[in-house]
């Protein structure tokens, strides 16, 4: 077997094109491909190519799926609907719904800073390197459509103020990984790491090596990355490595707080997280994210193993 | 926010995410980031009052971290010991002189003054390192080895330990082994025991070089009873074999009636003891019992950590130790821990105050206080906190207080009125430095 080989395969799904490729490199298999705007990887220690295609295939159906239902970028989805009713009510699927449900739950542990009502607010701000900091008019004006409390959510239906959206984009990649690692476990198959976008979880620790190694990414002033090793778990991290704006010598990170609708200030530039899943992971990084400088203190309280970079 | 909200944030997040993904989730989670150095470092000052003992020490423990849990420990420790220590003589009315350990020169000690070997210098030098790694799912096992050099004592060890968790990791049952072997060359040789302290110069009652050998042999089991509470508990067994003696150590031979140390003539031009000495001597073997229990209880981030020790030796020397520590957090960075040790002893079968010339020789005697009949109590506070850099420091301060008796049925005559166990007060000052 060539110790690098290459497969790809293509599939017309809508008007974009979705591949996987597949690469054979460090006595595993890697399976690469696009979704929800982030390079996507299954590596797997599956013996034959065509485990770790069937394998890779599964991973990344779960994720164009997820994609599909939950992106406001799609036309005809749930979320779509959701944004698009004007006032009216809209029934959602189970899965939506319980999307919905831990969204309120973490809109209440943030004590309403966690708010999947906020992603208008990037009407305002456009964390891309440069200066452009909005006014506070323009802040002030996209903030009337921002607040979860205006949203009238009575399991299945969803009812709110007409003009407002709702963005899952906080929560999606995260719950894609823990789906398909999830889905991977039920199949029982060959060790393997989901990765999505350096958010990721384990299907269970590899054979030969015992643990996966993960490079979590060093910030914009080259500081060296750090490695980890993960047998269990998951990891994800939140950061601003390169979105940010920087003003005035003033670096505005881009965790907006939804009740001023401004960057939270003094927050770290990245945390990473490990724990049982990617979710809790993710959503615990981005709570002490809100936190600010007081991202470490909260992260300490919770007992759980962090990385933090200011 | 207060620890208990924060907390509970977890805990929500936990059940909700299980609640989003359905019950798939069953790994918890297993990472570390590797490869990494921590470091422990310590400043140790240990002042007793008056001229006796202060030792300045720094230490520093480093790890590396390997993947699966492995771990490589070095540590290096470097103390230095100035002052005075009693030699095992009783106070005179009259002033005494005594030939110094190394036979080559003598000092004295004035009328109703405790004597004090005030040559007690010395430097120490002590390497550890340790390799830990689990075996399979369910064990670990450790090895390592120690080696301390003073001027006149020279350790070399070996130690290694086994551990098995059952029960889903909430019992832990390990056995542990150390040999440790010693050689010990005191300054001037080492006197042959109950061979009387001699002039200056005379080096007729010294042996060579000694050694002593130390086997430790550890079992324990520890349990984790509910989330808040863990408990452990330990029995160790400890063989020493050799020259067990101290050799700086005398007895006063004194008067069967008076109590008083007899006299000794000198000869006209020579230095020598005025009183008549004795070196020490101890048993070839010391075999001591002890059992150890300890409880950890977290109510609600502050940590009770309470344990008891109960020691017994062949040596008839019964211990008892209870330490209790209390830690309390403030803020999310900073704690406060307050330190309670008690100590009891009773003396060694062979200890003893002084040497009547009216009875036969006893088989084994020793002045040393250490072996006597005291009660010790240490108390103390630590405060520590976490650095902006993520580091820990920590400032402990604690006062050491001993008091101790003679039995009453060996103090003779004029012995009755004096102060033979005089207290002792330490003060310890330690600074430590984790990164």
């Amino acid at each position: 077997m060539p110790s690098s080989y290459s497969l790809v395969i293509a599939s017309s799904q809508g008007q974009k094109r979705r591949e996987i490729r597949l690469e054979l490199a460090e006595d595993a298999w890697h399976g690469r491909f696009q979704a929800m705007g982030s390079p996507c990887e299954l590596v797997c220690e599956a013996k034959k190519r065509h485990e770790a295609l069937e394998l890779t295939e599964l991973v990344a159906g779960e994720a164009w799926r997820i994609e599909d239902k939950f992106s406001r970028y799609r036309a005809g989805n749930v979320v779509h609907r959701i944004n698009t009713a004007g006032g009216r009510a809209v029934e959602v699927d189970d899965e939506t719904a319980d999307l919905l449900d831990f969204a309120v739950t973490l809109y209440n542990l943030s004590e309403r800073r966690f708010d999947i009502t906020s992603g208008v607010l990037r009407r305002a701000w456009h964390f891309d390197g440069g200066d452009r900091v909005p006014s506070e008019n323009i802040v002030s004006d996209v903030l009337r459509l921002v607040g979860w409390h205006r949203a009238d959510w009575r399991r299945p239906f969803l009812q709110m103020p007409s003009g407002m959206e709702i963005d899952l984009g906080g929560i999606g990649k995260e719950y894609a990984v823990d789906r398909c690692a999830g889905l991977l476990r039920e199949q029982g198959s060959s060790a393997c790491l989901v990765n999505f976008g350096g958010d990721l979880a384990v299907s269970r620790a590899p054979e030969g090596r015992r643990s996966w190694k993960v490079a979590v990414e060093g910030d914009a002033e080259g500081e060296p990355a750090h490695l980890i090793d993960l047998k269990q778990g998951a990891l994800a991290t939140s950061g601003d490595a390169r979105r940010y704006l920087l003003k005035d010598g003033i670096r505005y990170s881009h965790i907006l707080d939804p009740m001023t609708g401004w960057p939270v200030p003094d927050a770290p530039r990245s945390i990473t997280i490990a724990a049982d899943t990617c979710v809790e992971a993710g959503m615990m990084s981005t709570l002490a994210m809100l936190k600010g400088a007081q991202a470490e203190p909260f992260l300490r309280a919770q007992d759980v193993v962090f990385w933090c970079r200011r | 926010m207060s620890q208990k909200e924060t907390h509970s944030i977890s805990v929500a997040l936990a059940a909700a995410t299980c609640t989003l993904l359905g019950s798939g989730i069953s790994a918890t989670v297993d990472a570390q980031e590797e490869p990494a150095w921590d470091f422990n470092t310590s400043l140790l000052y240990y002042g007793e009052d008056g001229d006796r003992v202060k030792d300045f020490s720094v230490s520093a423990i480093a790890r590396r971290m390997f993947i699966d849990d492995r771990y490589l420990t070095l540590g290096l420790t470097i103390d230095g010991l100035t002052g005075a220590t009693p030699s095992g003589a009783i106070r005179q009315d009259v002033a005494q002189t005594f030939t110094r350990p190394s036979g080559n020169a003598a000092y004295s000690v004035a009328a109703g003054v405790l004597p004090l070997d005030d040559t007690f210098k010395d430097t120490r030098l002590a390497l550890t390192a340790g390799w830990q790694q689990p075996v399979g799912d369910t064990s670990q096992v450790s090895v390592g080895a120690s080696a301390s050099k003073e001027y006149d004592y020279l350790h070399l060890g070996v130690n290694a330990k086994f551990a098995r968790d059952f029960n889903q990791r909430n019992t832990t049952v390990s056995a542990g082994i150390a040999l440790s072997m010693d050689s010990l060359d005191p300054v001037g040789g080492a006197p042959a025991p109950f061979s009387p302290m001699l002039d200056v110069g005379d080096t007729s009652n010294r042996l060579g070089d000694q050694d002593k050998d130390v086997l430790d042999i550890v079992l324990g089991v520890s349990q984790v009873i509910s989330r808040d509470l863990v408990v452990q508990a330990n029995y160790s067994y400890s063989k020493s074999d050799g020259y067990l003696t101290d050799p700086y150590k005398v007895l006063s031979l004194v008067d069967g009636t008076s109590g008083d140390t007899l006299l000794r003539s000198i000869a006209p031009g020579v230095d020598g003891p005025s009183h008549q000495f004795l070196f020490e001597s101890r048993p070839g073997e010391r075999t001591k019992h002890s059992i150890f229990g300890q409880a950890k209880y977290y109510m609600n981030g502050k940590v009770l950590d309470a344990s008891y020790r109960y020691m017994s030796d062949d040596w008839e020397i019964d211990s008892h130790t209870v330490d209790l520590r209390y830690r309390i957090p403030f803020g999310a960075n900073r704690y406060l821990e307050p330190h309670l040790r008690f100590y009891t002893q009773t003396d060694a079968e062979f200890y003893r105050l002084s040497i009547p010339d009216s009875l036969p020789l006893p088989g084994h005697a020793s002045a040393d206080y250490r072996l006597g009949n005291f009660d010790a109590i240490t108390a103390g506070l630590k405060y520590g906190w976490r650095t902006h850099n993520d580091n820990e420091m920590s400032v402990r301060i604690e006062g050491y207080r001993q008091t101790g008796s003679v039995p009453a049925d060996q103090l003779i005559g004029n012995q009755v009125s004096r102060d033979n166990f005089p207290d002792l007060n330490a003060i310890i000052v330690q600074f430590g430095y984790r990164f």
